[in-house]
């Protein structure tokens, strides 16, 4: 690639990492009562995580792709419900993990789109959380826990390779 | 009517009915003041707790349970139903969450605290009124008990009211 | 007086939160009904009286944009007023919403207090 158009893609990429970070970090806060701090990734617990899964289509077009350790899961999903960690089911926690991964995508795509047309499609629970190359792909810590959020697209202004 | 100081420690707690009294506490550095009133029967507490779980440390919170958001938060509602007051009546405010220098500079403590409380609360079914949280700066805050009007100083600031807040929601309408 | 109200939302936790927020922001419990998707929520409509009705736009089988669409054609219904709840803050689609008859518009994420601040500013502030 010409060095011009690679300054400007890894220019791209920072914006696009800027604004997950800044996003992720306001829907957990708000909503999740939880901090996350982006971290180098360590996907050892992905084998057993809760992912979720939501395509988008519009302007830009592809799949958004949320992973949260069990025990991640389970801290968010009883602070969402204002339960206890002990009250707070298996179902409990996919249903949280849902709605989180639609709010975070929803929110991602938008600060980072402003001007777009976009539509999401209804998230789904399953599927693997891994990067694939050119997605953007962040991993957080978070109090207790991990969460990895991945956005694979068919656009090429997301999807560097 | 002369005005007493009933003085809240860092982590510590009072609750009172003593209307020409004021619960004030210090140095709201990363620490969280959480202040409830009453106003049917006039009845206040203000905790000032500094670590976001006593599981980061159980037999300290046996302790002091003040010393924990979770145990401490806890506490105050019992003692303030204790002296009559209803959660449903209660105006709830909180100050403090500021950043102050961690040399892991990991999670940074005020923050945590700040969440702690915002999810504790949520989980007690108490919404939050008011609340001066965050930045750089140190506060005092003070609670009035003969009316329940809490003032905050943040740094070396004029003394403001922390008044319930409005224009949250506006934001999204304006922007557009 | 009692509120009634609709949350329409196809989260089943997304409307627990909703709900809960009504209960503790200190609104006499009137009725609170609920509905998955803009078709669900028109059937209520026909069934029940509301006072205010909180919608999210993207879901299945109806959207809210068409709900509020929908809405603005009968005579009894575009005057409920509709407090719209959704992921997209883009300036195009708030603005659509308002222009069919939004009285207010809320991004996720917000916190139960903005949500009260917004319930309040609709229906008047409960009483204690």
């Amino acid at each position: 690639m010409p060095e011009g158009l690679e300054q400007s893609a890894i220019a791209e990429r920072d914006v696009d990492l800027k604004v997950i970070d800044r996003v992720s970090n306001e829907v957990l806060e708000t909503m999740f009562f939880t901090e996350a701090i982006a971290t180098g990734c360590d996907h050892s617990w992905f084998s057993t995580a809760v992912t979720a899964r939501i395509a988008f289509a519009g302007s830009h077009a592809g799949e958004f792709l949320l992973s949260v350790s069990r025990e991640a899961a389970r801290a968010i999903a009883s602070g969402f419900l204002g339960l206890a960690e002990e009250e707070t089911t298996e179902n409990d926690c996919g249903q949280v993990i849902l709605e989180l991964s639609n709010i975070l995508c929803g929110a991602v795509l938008s600060n980072r789109w402003p001007e777009s047309r976009l539509s999401l499609a209804t998230p789904e629970l399953g599927g693997c959380g891994c990067a694939n190359e050119g997605a953007l792909h962040r991993c957080f810590t978070l109090p207790v826990g991990a969460l990895a959020l991945t956005i694979c697209a068919a656009d090429a202004a997301v999807s560097r390779g | 009517m002369a005005v007493k100081p009933l003085v809240v420690g860092i982590s510590d707690c009072k609750v009172s009915r003593e209307i020409d009294s004021m619960l004030v506490t210090y140095a709201l550095g990363s620490c969280i003041a959480v202040a409830m009133y009453d106003p049917a029967v006039k009845i206040g507490g203000l905790l000032h707790y500094m670590l976001p779980e006593s599981s980061l440390d159980a037999a300290k919170a046996q302790q002091n349970p003040f010393m924990f958001a979770d145990t401490g938060i806890a506490r105050l509602i019992e003692a303030l139903t204790a002296g009559g007051a209803m959660p449903r009546r209660m105006t709830v405010r909180l100050a403090g969450g500021a950043q102050v220098l961690d040399s892991e500079g990991v999670f940074q403590i005020g923050k945590r605290n700040y969440l702690a409380a915002r999810r504790i609360l949520w989980k007690a079914g108490i919404l939050i009124a008011a609340e001066a949280v965050g930045g750089e700066v140190s506060r005092t805050t003070r609670l009035e008990l003969a009316t329940g009007r809490m003032w905050v100083r943040e740094g070396g600031d004029v003394e403001r009211e922390l008044m319930e807040h409005r224009g949250l929601a506006k934001k999204v309408m304006e922007r557009v | 007086m009692a509120f009634s109200v609709l949350i329409v939302d196809d989260s089943p936790v997304m409307r627990g939160f909703i709900r809960r927020v009504m209960t503790l922001s200190g609104f006499e419990a009137g009725e609170c009904w609920e509905a998955s998707n803009g078709e669900e929520a028109l059937a209520q409509l026909r069934e029940h009286r509301v006072d205010v009705i909180l919608t999210d736009i993207n879901m299945p089988k109806m959207n809210g944009e068409e709900l509020l669409r929908q809405l603005e054609t009968d005579a009894q219904l575009r005057s409920v007023p509709a407090l719209v709840i959704s992921t997209d803050a883009t300036k195009d689609r708030i603005l659509r919403m308002i222009s069919l008859g939004a009285e207010g518009y809320i991004t996720k994420p917000f916190t139960p207090e903005a949500l009260r601040e917004e319930l309040e500013r609709i229906l008047g502030e409960p009483h204690a």
